[in-house]
């Protein structure tokens, strides 16, 4: 597991009948650092991926270099590639999207036609699209698959983080553009 | 903020030229269809019922990313009264 452990001592007080216990909880969780990195500013759209400190590459670049060579996958990776060609220049719009996700954020996913291929992304607005990573969903949901959960989620927590730098200021969204030097604990 | 390491320039010149081909011609199908739904005011729903399809196959074709058959580009051709795709 990447990213750094953190480890939380709860002390919590039960009153009961009139005594007073004290049990203490530990919580054990993994959270890993991470940087909004660009791909491409185009005309229409910026798109833009994430980058773990941790590893080498970005969320993208491994989610291309995992499919790039593997003869059943590689021409449906080579597909979303051109396809994304195509939203920097056109735009990120809705219906070239399959949503994905809850209700409440911002994940998509591509391709929308037939194929086991899923990149996962957070399409911000018609203009601004954060790639993330993906894989084969070879399960119905992708929620029973643990790899592609984890993609999801990623994008979800960096969705609400995002939302919450917007809020104090620390991050700025325009038109076409996310401005921001902060790392994120995802 | 950082450029990603691997130019995105170099990741679209790897797509072999027969499936970037049909990515455009599927692209620009799609939204010309759009388009044209646009100018006659129709709406995904309308455009569905009109042509006897599910609200579903509408949102398909305006995937950007659809196989278009020759006999669904023929029965949109038709219903718009105009080619969607023009053969040199």
């Amino acid at each position: 597991m990447n990213g750094k452990e953190y480890i939380f001592s709860v002390i919590t007080l039960i009153s009961k009948k009139n005594v007073v216990y004290l049990q203490t909880i530990k919580i054990d969780f993994t959270m890993s650092e991470a940087e909004l990195v660009l791909v491409e500013e185009a005309k229409n759209c910026t798109l833009y991926t994430i980058q773990f400190l941790s590893e080498d590459d970005t969320e993208f670049e491994q989610f291309f270099n995992k499919f790039k060579d593997d003869v059943e996958f590689s021409p449906d990776l080579m597909r979303i590639v051109g396809f994304l060609g195509k939203i920097a220049d056109f735009g990120a719009l809705e219906r070239y999207f399959r949503p994905e996700g809850k209700m409440s954020d911002r994940v998509v996913a591509l391709p929308t036609v037939q194929s086991k291929l899923r990149l996962y992304c957070l399409r911000l607005s018609d203009r601004i699209l954060i790639l993330g990573n993906g894989g084969v969903k070879d399960t119905k949901t992708y929620e029973e698959s643990k790899e592609l959960s984890g993609y999801v989620l990623t994008l979800q927590n960096f969705d609400r983080l995002i939302k919450e730098g917007v809020k104090d200021g620390t991050i700025s969204v325009s038109e076409n553009k996310i401005e921001t030097d902060k790392t994120f604990d995802l | 903020m950082k450029t990603m390491n691997t130019p995105f320039k170099q990741m679209l010149e790897a797509v072999p030229a027969d499936i970037q081909q049909e990515v455009d011609l599927e692209f620009a199908i799609s939204n010309r269809i759009n388009d044209l739904m646009v100018l006659r005011g129709l709406t995904k729903m309308e455009f569905a019922q009109a042509l006897g399809k599910r609200p579903s196959e509408v949102t398909k074709w305006l995937s950007g990313q659809h196989n278009f058959t020759i006999r669904t580009l023929s029965a949109l051709s038709a219903f718009f009264g105009e080619s969607l795709v023009r053969v040199c």
